[in-house]
């Protein structure tokens, strides 16, 4: 079947914009390359050579992939490399703005560590082969002649979305797979199925801008929690007169924790609970009506009064009080729930009590909105959590694949030890790695493809978190390929789905050709019909984003069946904490020698793991800060020195994400521990989500080893009377900067 | 700026706003850090790193106080006493986070000890540095109340940048070698390119124009920089610009080692200014809920 041949509904489907709602309204496209004002440098990469003037840095739009936010960035190119990142301002994802990780970027791009040729494992040893060689095993363990087909394949991978995901679609179609896991290790998978079941939609609009009252259960959404550059944009604007409040209830803090008005430290998986508690003075105290929701979310909301709830949270009466009194003064309100409260066996019942106060205090369609539809479901982000890490562990029990992809994710260092994810996957006969680095699952691969950097590379992406105007982030490479034995993601999977499907797929030469061929199908409507394709083209890489018009609709409220429960309290006095912090995140970022060097925003420590422990925990055991402890679950121990502060609940014992790897490059290898592999595989009941917040631990004082020490930023912890930073009250700031 | 210009117009460089000084300024370079939106997420500090080759040190030299963090960002807890010796068990504001990077003080006290005039007052107001006049004596470091230089006790590029991320460093200012102090620029490159270009289009630099690396990448905005001349000596400068604007608003001067407010509540303040070193840094106090 040739291309011209080939239906067009099934074209369409090829190129990703399959399934066309009539939802699709037209948008605001101008009718020319307009230039950016003060940007006048921004040019389509596809500029004539001439335009690259020695000494003049010019920028080029394309797309972070650093996380799955997708922020829109401007890379400066000058003499044709790339030297500095800022984010978009035409992007509403992130409007110009840029976390520590996206600016990183550029060391990921630049990395010494990075792999620049296949390599294939022969007798246990890596050996460097060509690109043709690669393709040649992969279509004698893939291909049609392998007689592989259907569930003897798995893909793993990270979030994955627009036309990459569309070609990962269509691969796994192709071999008649249905096992592709999407493994993010820092996630929101229970904030999503709870929006999902009370109000009808996975990724509501976060409104932290609107809101005059934010209560969070442990989301990080500063930081690393949901589109932390986009949270944070609205929270500029949350901070401005009138000024609204932030209460922060988890049992370590985190950097949206430190910016809180009010921080309780909440005992671990006691957050719903305290959301009931909450929920009992509103209606006791402030005559709050909850008649219309069912006879058993007011039962369980009665039977937390104050006496009980302080009794269970660890939190005061006075405190629960005062966070009552707050939401139910100044509205709207905004209560979210993140890692330290999803991460339990009842981990989804505390996300819906904390949902529960959403709607009792009427935030629904005021600060959480629906999210518009996204037009083209073929292009939007496929993502998920740990579930998916357990599934694909419980799949190579029972399924033994034949063969197993990895892209952009990072199992066997993500997966805790009990998993025995590595001997799981030592039976797989053929285990492939999409990897730009030597990673610790690119070292259990048999064959490792590099992948281009996200600065040399093509692509478009929909981040599932979505501004107010939807948007498709178009990325472009920035300057060519360091090293020309390496391939784009898209590349690679078009290759992979020509050893398969040369019918549809040999038209498009490179995964370039394939995107502009997408871009010139893309229907009318985004097009306004008066511009060619490559009027269309140039202004999508110039600009780094299409708008997609869409409609709006309304989020509905159901408060489903939800069984709040105490915290069982067995065995080890203490809960981990594995805290996700945006420096490291889930360790992907580790190897990045500024991430390192740049201190934690908490403790400031560098370039190492450390424990976080509460003054009183730490006299209970023993030990003050820079002293060495032993973290041992039923699965495994891991060392680090100790940290303490007062920004921990005392039953609770932090050690930071990110550290702790056996490969993956000079900066990252043999550094600190990684929490993750003394996780216990408990799941949340209801997701089957990790519930990687629970696992109980001894915490033991051992002897320092020679040499090894703390290193972190500033001698003091405290200001010393000095006036270093001074704090007003919201009085005061209400007074002087206005209620306007 | 020769040494002998130093040396004839000594007086007329340590003059202050209050005797008539900033005359022959062209910009006076200034910012507002507003802590009420700081999140001490610290993405200017690695924008910094990333627009003005920092060196990355490692663990090591970062134990011996030798990072070279132009811009960093200082965490400190409160101090809650509640009476009769008791502390609080919690700390229940949070975090109080300080974005520190070189105030560019215009009564500097790194300047005058410097033997060799490598650290000199620009007619932008900047507290600049020469990094090839530099003999790294390190009388600036010892003197600055602030702890903002940064001294090169290795040549740190020999381990910083192993190939090929050397290719990221930035052609428009210089990687710095062993005996050399450094500290934050307010970007000169930055706000050269900007004056060049406005020089060539035959008009005067916009405000917002100058967008240091940090203050560009702030997801909160929490930082505002501009000319605050215009403050001190009108129709000098930019002019308007949001940076006074917010100076005024908060009722602080230049020149003064202790201000005087009609409205004391306002929350501008400068740190340690009562050591009249004159900051350019305006800090605008943490808020909390009590």
């Amino acid at each position: 079947m040739s291309l011209d041949k080939m239906k067009r509904r099934e074209f369409l489907k090829v190129l990703g914009w399959g399934g066309v709602g009539t939802t699709l309204a037209g948008c605001d496209m101008p009718t020319t390359v307009t230039v950016q004002e003060g940007k006048e440098e921004v040019v389509a990469y596809l500029a004539p050579e001439e335009y690259v003037i020695p000494g003049i840095g010019v920028w080029y739009a394309t797309t972070c992939a650093q996380c799955g936010s997708g922020c829109g960035v401007h890379g400066r190119v000058r003499e044709g490399r790339v030297l500095k990142l800022e984010g978009n301002p035409e992007s509403q994802v992130n409007r110009g703005k840029l976390c520590p990780a996206g600016q990183a970027s550029l060391q990921a791009h630049y990395n010494p560590d990075r792999i620049t040729a296949p390599r294939v494992r022969r007798n246990g040893q890596f050996e460097q082969i060509s690109w043709e060689q690669a393709f040649a095993l992969l279509d004698e363990k893939a291909g049609p002649s392998s007689g592989l087909a259907g569930d003897r394949f798995a893909w793993v991978s990270d979030t994955v979305s627009g036309h990459q995901a569309v070609l990962l679609k269509a691969w796994m179609d192709a071999i008649g797979s249905r096992h592709h896991y999407v493994h993010e290790a820092v996630n929101d998978a229970v904030w999503r199925a709870v929006c999902r079941d009370m109000l009808g939609d996975e990724n509501p609009r976060l409104r932290v801008d609107k809101a005059r009252v934010i209560l969070s259960f442990g989301a990080d959404f500063l930081s690393t929690w949901g589109s932390p550059i986009h949270n944070s944009t609205q929270y500029s604007e949350f901070r401005t007169a009138p000024r609204g409040v932030l209460i922060q209830a988890e049992p370590k803090m985190t950097v949206t924790g430190a910016s809180a008005d009010l921080w309780v430290p909440v005992r671990p998986g006691a957050e719903g609970v305290l959301a009931l508690a909450i929920a009992n003075v509103l209606v006791s105290k402030h005559h709050r009506d909850i008649s219309s929701l069912p006879a058993e979310a007011q039962e369980q909301i009665r039977a937390y009064d104050l006496d009980n709830a302080a009794r269970i949270t660890g939190v005061t009466g006075e405190h629960i009080i005062r966070i009552a009194g707050l939401l139910n003064e100044r509205g709207p309100s905004l209560v979210l729930a993140g890692a330290s409260a999803a991460g339990h066996a009842r981990g989804y019942d505390s996300v819906a009590a904390a949902m529960l106060l959403n709607i009792m205090l009427g935030n629904v369609g005021k600060t959480l909105e629906s999210s518009a539809g996204f037009p083209f479901p073929q292009l939007a982000a496929k993502t998920g959590g740990n579930k998916e890490l357990l599934d694909f562990a419980a799949a190579l029990e029972s399924k033994s694949f034949d063969v197993v992809f990895f892209s952009g994710t990072n199992p066997v260092y993500t997966a805790p030890e009990a998993l025995k994810l590595k001997d799981k996957l030592a039976v797989v006969p053929f285990k492939v790695a999409f990897t730009q680095f030597d990673d610790e699952t690119a070292q259990q691969a048999d064959l490792v493809l590099p992948l281009r950097s996200a600065l040399e590379d093509w692509g478009t992406h929909v981040p599932a978190a979505q501004p107010e105007q939807m948007q498709i982030n178009m990325q472009q490479p920035l300057m060519e390929p360091l090293y020309p034995e390496t391939r784009g993601f898209g590349d690679a999977i078009l290759a992979l789905l020509k050893l398969r499907k040369a019918p549809q797929y040999s038209a498009y030469d490179d995964y370039y050709a394939y995107l502009r061929n997408a871009f010139a199908a893309l229907p009318a409507a985004l097009k306004l019909g008066t511009i060619s394709d490559q009027q269309f083209w140039t202004r999508a890489v110039q600009k780094g984003v299409i708008e997609v018009g869409a409609g709006r609709g309304n989020l509905a409220t159901r408060v489903v069946s939800f069984t709040v429960a105490e915290p069982a309290e067995e065995g080890r006095p203490f809960t981990l904490v594995p805290s996700a912090g945006a420096n490291l995140r889930d360790g992907r970022y580790a190897n990045l020698p500024w991430l390192q060097e740049v201190p934690d925003p908490i403790s400031k420590v560098v370039w190492d793991s450390w424990a976080e422990l509460h003054p009183s925990a730490a006299a209970k055991i023993g030990v003050k800060t820079g002293d060495r402890v032993r973290i041992e679950s039923e699965h495994g121990a891991i060392e680090a020195k100790v940290y303490i502060y007062k920004g921990m609940h005392p039953d609770a014992i932090a050690v930071p994400l990110g550290q702790g790897h056996e490969a993956y490059g000079r900066y990252a290898q043999g550094r600190g521990v990684n929490p993750l592999k003394i996780l216990g595989l408990a799941t949340e009941t209801k997701t089957g989500e990790l519930a990687n917040h629970a696992t109980r631990v001894q915490v033991t004082r051992i002897a320092d080893k020679a040499g090894d020490k703390l290193v972190k930023l500033g001698g003091s912890e405290v200001q010393l009377g000095r006036k270093l930073v001074a704090t007003v009250t919201a009085d005061v700031f209400a007074r002087t900067e206005g209620e306007a | 700026m020769s040494l002998e210009n130093i040396l004839t117009n000594w007086s007329k460089y340590r003059k202050g706003a209050e005797e008539g000084g900033f005359h022959d300024y062209e910009h006076m370079w200034g910012r507002v850090i507003d802590l009420n939106k700081c999140t001490g997420c610290s993405a200017c500090v690695v924008a910094c790193y990333a627009e003005n080759n920092l060196a990355v040190v490692g663990k090591d030299r970062f134990a011996d106080g030798h990072a070279m963090h132009w811009l960093r960002i200082e965490r400190y807890w409160d101090e809650p006493d509640l009476g009769e010796g008791r502390v609080a068990e919690f700390q229940h504001h949070g975090a109080s986070f300080l974005p520190m990077h070189c105030q560019q003080c215009n009564a500097a006290t790194c300047e005058p000890v410097c033997p060799v005039a490598a650290t000199y007052h620009t007619p932008d107001g900047l507290n600049a540095q020469v990094y090839n006049r530099c003999i790294g004596s390190r009388y600036c470091s010892n003197n600055c109340p602030y702890r903002l230089r940064y001294f090169n006790f290795f040549s740190y590029y020999e381990s910083s940048w192993p190939a090929p991320l050397h290719m990221q460093l930035n052609p428009d200012l210089t990687v710095r070698d062993k005996g050399v102090m450094e500290k934050c620029t307010f970007c000169v490159q930055r706000i050269r390119a900007v004056k060049d270009k406005a020089k060539m289009q035959d008009r005067k630099v916009l405000d917002g124009e100058v967008q240091p690396a940090c203050v560009q990448t702030c997801p909160t905005s929490a930082m505002t920089f501009g000319d605050i001349l215009d403050m001190h000596s009108p129709g000098k400068g930019v002019e308007n610009t949001q940076a006074a604007a917010l100076w005024r608003k908060h009722q602080v001067e230049l020149g003064k080692a202790k201000q005087v407010k009609q409205d004391p509540e306002l929350r501008g303040y400068r740190v340690l200014e009562g050591l009249n070193t004159d900051p350019k840094v305006l800090f605008l106090e943490r808020v909390r809920e009590v």
